[in-house]
């Protein structure tokens, strides 16, 4: 049993580091960033989860995490409306970003 | 003297006759007329010189009317005929653009009206490759088809079902991967039963489809190794914003793996593996577990998940405490800076079962008692630069990946260590092409190499 304490340590410890990294890099001020004199960086997706955000930016930020986003001609509003329903399940979202990410896949063909 | 009268009778007569004649051919030839007659000619003269005179009249006032547009009737009625004509085309074009409008709704609720596609959505994902080992054996073809049908029954209720086709060789095999009846109950909790993909898994429950995994196979321990794949059970799951971060979970109750210890069907090495495809949930006992993902920022997410379960072997004889876990992280970040996407995906899962005689009749030289302890998982960090203006190279998307497999502390004793570097090429959203070559290097007694070129063709639908 401490041989799989200390395993389940090490493994988590490195996970952690490694997100504690990446979000490091993902927070990266403009002060940083002057300092190397690289013309600041515009990011395509705003660094916030906050409920404000429209359907785009929400259908970017949660469709990418897991694979490449379907363009909104995909599918006809119909056919969204089920698989939207199918990604709030898996895909754990809230009822406001499955509001948004639909009615903006609905408005974009 | 007697025949002189009647003679001069009939001279008389005859100069009478002659005069009359006389008289009537100066009536037709001469420029003398009867008074009758000059009256008559007279009073038809006088009317028709009346009538000229109406009709130079009528004439003159015509000219003046025409001297005079602005007030002319005719005109103006010919402009109120041609603006009504205007107004009208305008109407007939506004008519013809509302019906161009009504026909292409109608199409559209035609084309969603189509079977399969009102409520019912059928989409999946296939693929075809081949695995050519480095160092002998046989290249191994392989080909999948899995179809997935999504289903709302009403804006609440879901239901999805997948099946798996795969032929693997000479082996064709049919699953069911999925099938879950989902009921939204609020804004961030929904509940599921039936067959579900494992909630504590994100590699299996986000990253297994073909289309969506970075490489042609998939990582050790995380698939096919020390978590299952799918429970049978009901699940609790959601997502709820926290402040301007969210965060997502999901608890089960399933059935429990079975712990495997069969010697007439297992090698010494396989004693203490977990038999996760234990649907008739021997022994009565269920699994309970759950994940919970925390999105500090929107590109990065990070999971813990976990399932306890008391695990018997097949024929009763006593039982065993599972405890499995996991740990994940995905970050996606579309950097301008970098001109593509940077894709890092990380877990890492342990499987611990309590201590166990497994072998007790010593059939396969045991009895063997340890600690069943094993540890595994993967780091793999994907670029495409998406931004990058040539066609061709935004298209691509060099891949590498490193996974292990930890068993050196049970009777397999085998660990596995993995390097695989890929490149891929999109051919759209969802159609891929990978290569592969992966270095594969094994340590313990029963050791072995099996590096290998790996090529897949996915879709996904």
């Amino acid at each position: 049993m401490k041989l799989m304490t200390r395993s389940l340590l090490t493994g988590s410890s490195l996970v952690l580091l490694c997100a504690g990294g990446l979000l490091l890099a993902s927070c990266s001020t403009p002060a940083s960033r002057s300092a190397t004199n690289a013309p600041p960086e515009k990011d395509p997706v705003p660094k916030t989860a906050a409920p404000g955000l429209g359907g785009a930016q929400l259908w970017a930020q949660n469709c990418a995490h897991c694979h490449n986003v379907r363009s909104p001609d995909s599918y006809s509003d119909a056919q969204w409306d089920v698989a939207m329903l199918h990604m709030r399940v898996r895909a754990n979202l809230t009822a406001e970003e499955h509001k948004k990410i639909l009615a903006f896949l609905k408005s974009a063909h | 003297m007697k025949k002189s009268l009647p003679t001069l009778i009939a001279v008389y007569a005859l100069l009478m006759a002659g005069g009359v004649a006389r008289s009537q051919e100066q009536t037709n030839s001469e420029p003398y007329v009867s008074r009758a007659d000059y009256l008559k000619l007279k009073a038809e003269h006088d009317t028709l010189k009346q009538e000229l005179e109406s009709v130079q009249s009528q004439m003159h006032e015509f000219l003046k009317r025409s001297a005079a547009p602005e007030s002319d009737p005719v005109k103006t009625r010919l402009q109120e005929l041609e603006k009504k004509d205007a107004a009208r085309q305008t109407e007939t074009d506004q008519a013809l653009d509302d019906l161009d409008k009504q026909v292409k709704d109608v199409k559209i609720m035609a084309k969603d009206s189509f079977p399969g596609s009102t409520k019912m959505l059928l989409t999946g994902y296939g693929s075809a490759g081949f695995i050519a080992p480095d160092h002998g054996g046989s290249t191994l073809f392989n080909a999948t088809f899995n179809p997935i049908f999504l289903w709302k029954l009403s804006d609440r209720l879901l239901f999805e079902g997948e099946l798996e086709a795969q032929l693997e060789g000479h082996d064709t095999s049919v699953a069911l991967e999925m099938a879950q009846i989902s009921y939204l109950l609020n804004d961030y909790l929904t509940v599921s039963a039936g067959k579900f993909l494992n909630p504590m898994n994100y590699f299996v429950e986000r990253q297994h489809m073909s289309w969506v995994n970075k490489l042609p196979d998939k990582p050790l321990a995380v698939y096919d190794g020390l978590l299952a794949e799918a429970n049978v059970g009901f699940q609790l799951r959601g997502g709820i914003p926290v402040g301007q971060t969210k965060l997502g979970y999901a608890f089960f109750v399933a059935n429990a793996p079975e712990l495997r210890m069969d010697t007439n069907s297992l090698s010494a090495g396989e004693l203490g593996t977990l038999e996760f495809n234990n649907f008739d949930n021997l022994g009565n006992h269920v699994a309970v577990g759950g994940r919970v993902g925390f999105y500090p920022v929107p590109e990065l997410e990070i999971g813990y998940g976990f399932q306890y379960a008391d695990v018997k072997p097949p024929g009763g004889l006593g039982s065993a405490n599972s405890l499995l876990q996991s740990v994940d992280l995905s970050y996606v970040h579309d950097s301008v800076r970098l001109k593509g996407i940077v894709n890092v995906k990380a877990q890492w899962v342990w499987s611990h079962v309590d201590r166990f005689a497994y072998d007790p009749a010593g059939t396969l030289g045991g009895p063997f008692v340890f600690n069943n302890t094993r540890d595994g998982g993967y780091v793999q960090l994907a670029y495409r630069p998406s931004r990058v203006a040539n066609a061709f190279i935004k298209n691509l998307e060099p891949v590498f990946r490193f996974d292990r497999l930890s068993q050196a502390r049970t009777t397999t004793g085998v660990n596995e260590t993995r390097y695989t570097v890929g490149l891929n090429y999109w051919l759209g959203q969802s159609t891929v092409l990978k290569a592969a070559y992966e270095f594969d290097g094994q340590s313990g007694p029963e050791a072995d190499r099996h590096n290998a070129v790996l090529v897949q063709f996915v879709t996904g639908f």
